[in-house]
């Protein structure tokens, strides 16, 4: 399946559309899994080798503080996954599209498979490497989800491009929301010291 | 519905559309800046506060003039990391003399409130002949014209200094009429770097935060 | 004022309009090409080859006046002028004043722009222009306020439909705003001192400079989206008691918000609060506005196979939903403390002006051009290629910036064990050249869009005349616009 996502993404699409898979499974079976990746990587990554974050010296930090930002990036991708599915669902009856909430984490999943793939980089915590793969898998995301979302949930190509455009709305507003959040907690002293 | 009623009379009369936006539209300005504009503490100078020289005014109309405030800030927040970096937090009183203000949106570069003796006369002249002389990895673009035109080159220094009297800052006639004097034989850099080296000068790194 | 007569000689004035939106297109491309110019100046910036008119700090006021006076004012103008006539049924009032103010205005920011270029610069954001151009500006736009609601008061139909409110809302408040923000005192004819010094001025400049963007570029297109999304839906607006109540509710709330672009800065706490607070009020409005939009079009999805200009439109509003949620959320005091002076605010400025602005007025362009000059467009396929250079160019701006923003600003923060500094700012600063590389590419990738955009509506007008139309013969209140 994950092959056939980058070679031929129309035959994915179609075999997925023919199943229906029930929420609990696609969540416990593959995205707990699949949401587990990124961070576990990042924790890897950033103790071996740093972040490295430019010109600056690699910044080495204390094992507990990896281990509270990796729990922190792990619960930001199941909420980013389960809040998407759900709003792919709340929209589905205006879209005409399938409502099944299992249908919806699996489309999700589909879509975010080339990040989670992309995110083997976070061994290598260098910012700009990282944007360097991660953009490319990031636009290879948003192509899926333009071209999958109609297919899997059975609305016309039309319906789809205003559903998945709606989606990227939701994607957007979520992730500033989750940087906002984030900006706060750091703030408040959940992170390494800020003199503020 | 009324409420309705009252909009259908709103949607239906030019003239009170029009007053209508206007009328909303300015409460925000009459509660919040107005006031604000007769606030007596946002008019008065701090201690320490003295009005730009000849010179310096040259200079900060230059800075205004090259667009660096879109690139540095001169507004030191009450910040723990901004107090430790760049000194002193900046009080309203520092700027009563700022036509336009200079606080900028942007720290492309470096904030300058406090810049005023911070680096030397040199320092700041290489660097903006070419920053990259003194700043190896610095974005800034070089300004080497300013060595090469003379300060009171518009020869309206002793105007701007009218002017702004005008608007209240204590000059007085013979401070206007040496104006042109004072800028003799000085290049617009020497304006600029005069201008940065007053910068701030209100209040000493010793001082409160 | 129910009308039966209408005379068989009286056409919609729409070369003006046309005109506009050629120079709107004109000024779109010339403003993006500084903007990708002053982009790779961040990267590179020998680029100015030492000539004081190529400086950084020259050409970014032309890149922020080019856009905003010269593609969003010259649409603005178009649509309204277009717009007001068909919702009025009646032609425009005083024809030869809107060409004038058409032209003068052209002028205004050519001129405007040099001006910027041989150092006039008043020093204030979105107010650079000396005082010879701030008055000028204000004769401009008493003109095109007469032109406007002199076309509003002679109208045919008793009803005064919602986007002429919201393009009302423009003329007077950004009229109210421009002379408030240009008191000065001129010194010569290049040079004036602004009437308030310091705090004062700051909390002047704010107010002009967040309404601006409120009530120009927000409230302005608003109006566009209000008259345009319908009449591409084939639909009427979803809720005509949800746009009444959000078009107050975004009149008042929105002038109080300037202040968030002073948190902790020497200002009255109290006037900083407010403006938080009113900031987060306004996302309501804000949102109820593009909920009225999502919900008409998406009815009339399977316009959508035919139509480029509608898919423009709907991604506009999905970044619109982005841009007013980001405002207020970087408007919490909290938020801001990270946010402020760092390349997020130059994000959510662009999710904004390339999101909503220039995709709206894209896909208005690209469904009002066709029928000025009643011909089909040239390229439906370029249309849609557009489509994705300016989603893929929007996105990558604004991924880049984010990244650049939250991580400068907490970097800038950042303190070590023993509570020192961790890094100097020459070190943050070197480490943002990759994020503006991929800004760049953005930008080039959005300019290449708009590059697209600009060939083919001029493939559509070339050799075409505008079309004259009748206004209606029968006007009731509930006649179809």
């Amino acid at each position: 399946m994950l092959i056939w996502l980058f070679f031929r993404p129309n035959q994915a699409f179609e075999v997925l559309s023919n199943t229906s898979p029930t929420a609990n499974a696609v969540f416990f079976k593959l995205v707990i899994w699949l949401a587990a990746i990124p961070p576990v990587l990042a924790y890897i990554g950033g103790s071996k080798f740093g972040w490295r974050l430019g010109a600056a010296e690699p910044l080495y930090l204390a094992q507990d503080v990896l281990l509270k930002i990796s729990i922190a990036y792990f619960a930001a991708l199941l909420f980013g996954f389960v809040s998407t599915a759900i709003i792919a669902k709340w929209m589905a009856s205006t879209y005409g599209a399938r409502l099944s909430l299992g249908i919806h984490y699996a489309v999700v999943t589909i879509v975010a498979a080339p990040l989670v793939i992309g995110s083997i980089i976070h061994l290598y915590p260098d910012m700009f490497i990282n944007v360097l793969v991660l953009v490319p898998a990031l636009i290879w995301s948003m192509f899926l989800l333009y071209k999958g979302l109609p297919i899997v949930l059975r609305i016309s190509p039309e319906r789809g491009m205003l559903m998945a455009s709606s989606m990227i709305g939701y994607l957007l507003v979520a992730f500033v929301c989750l940087l906002g959040v984030m900006v706060v907690l750091w703030g408040r002293g959940f992170g390494p010291a800020v003199g503020i | 519905m009324s409420g309705l009623g009252l909009h259908k009379k709103l949607e239906e009369h030019t003239g009170l559309l029009i007053f209508g936006i206007l009328f909303v539209s300015s409460i925000g300005g009459l509660v919040q800046v107005l006031p604000s504009l007769f606030q007596e503490s946002l008019q008065t100078a701090t201690e320490n506060t003295t009005v730009y020289s000849p010179l310096e005014l040259m200079g900060r109309d230059i800075y205004v003039r090259e667009g660096c405030s879109v690139c540095h800030s001169q507004q030191i927040r009450p910040l723990l990391a901004e107090v430790e970096r760049y000194g002193p937090y900046s009080r309203a009183g520092e700027f009563v003399y700022d036509r336009p203000f200079l606080w900028g949106s942007k720290r492309t570069g470096p904030d300058l409130h406090r810049i005023g003796g911070k680096y030397s006369d040199e320092w700041h002249r290489l660097h903006m002949i070419n920053p990259r002389d003194v700043v190896p990895r610095s974005i800034m673009p070089a300004y080497p014209w300013l060595a090469e035109r003379e300060a009171n080159g518009s020869g309206d220094i002793d105007k701007r200094l009218s002017a702004l009297r005008k608007l209240g800052h204590p000059y007085s006639d013979e401070d206007i009429a040496n104006a042109g004097a004072a800028l003799e034989g000085k290049t617009e850099l020497d304006a600029v770097v005069a201008y940065l080296q007053k910068l701030g000068t209100a209040y000493g790194h010793g001082d409160t935060p | 004022m129910v009308s039966e007569e209408n005379t068989t000689t009286e056409y919609y004035h729409d070369r003006v309009v046309t005109t506009l939106v050629m120079c709107s297109i004109a000024w779109a491309v010339a403003a993006m090409a500084v903007g990708v110019y002053v982009a790779a100046e961040l990267v590179w910036p020998s680029l100015d080859f030492g000539q004081p008119w190529l400086s950084f700090g020259r050409l970014r006021p032309l890149h922020t006046n080019g856009i905003v006076f010269g593609f969003g004012v010259s649409a603005l103008m178009g649509t309204a002028f277009y717009s007001v006539q068909r919702t009025c049924h009646i032609p425009l009032f005083l024809p030869k004043l809107a060409w004038f103010t058409a032209i003068a205005w052209q002028l205004g920011v050519l001129l405007g722009g040099l001006s910027l270029l041989a150092g006039m610069n008043a020093g204030k954001e979105y107010a650079e222009l000396e005082w010879p151009f701030d008055i000028a500006i204000a004769v401009v736009w008493v003109c095109f306020a007469i032109v406007f609601f002199g076309t509003i008061a002679r109208r045919r139909i008793k009803p005064i439909y919602v986007s002429n409110w919201f393009y009302g809302g423009l003329i007077i408040v950004i009229a109210m705003l421009h002379i408030g923000n240009s008191l000065a005192i001129p010194v010569t004819l290049f040079k004036s001192y602004t009437l308030f010094a310091g705090a004062q001025d700051a909390i002047l400049q704010w107010w002009y400079g967040h309404n601006a963007v409120g009530f120009l570029l927000t409230g302005g297109f608003l109006g566009m989206m209000y008259y345009f999304l319908p009449k591409q839906a084939e639909r009427p607006i979803w809720s005509y008691r949800l746009s009444i109540v959000a078009f107050w509710a975004f009149t008042y709330s929105y002038i109080w918000a300037g202040p968030h672009h002073l948190h902790f800065n020497a200002i009255p706490d109290w006037v900083q609060s407010l403006g938080m607070v009113m900031s987060l009020i306004l996302l309501a409005p804000s949102w109820a506005t593009m909920i009225n939009g999502i919900m008409t079009v998406s009815s009339a999805w399977e316009k959508l196979r035919t139509d480029p200009a509608l898919k423009f439109i709907v991604l506009s509003l999905a970044f619109y939903g982005l841009a007013t949620f980001e405002g207020p959320m970087m408007a919490i005091k909290s938020v801001n403390i990270v946010s402020h002076f760092t390349d997020w605010t130059i994000g959510h400025v662009h999710s904004g002006a390339l999101g909503w602005n220039a995709l709206i007025t894209f896909g208005t362009f690209y469904f009002l051009v066709p029928r000025l000059v009643g011909k089909e467009l040239h390229s439906v396929k370029l249309a849609n290629i557009h489509f994705w250079l300016a989603l893929a160019g929007t996105m990558l701006y604004v991924l880049a910036m984010w990244g650049a923003g939250v991580s400068q600003g907490l970097l800038w923060l950042s303190l070590d064990e023993i509570g020192e500094l961790r890094y100097s700012f020459r070190d943050i600063m070197a480490s943002m050249p990759p994020y503006y590389l991929l800004r760049l590419f953005a930008g080039l990738i959005f300019l290449g869009g708009t590059v697209l955009m600009a060939f083919n509506l001029f493939k559509t007008i070339a050799g075409a005349k505008t079309v004259q139309v009748r206004p209606p013969a029968v006007h009731g209140a509930g006649a179809s616009l």
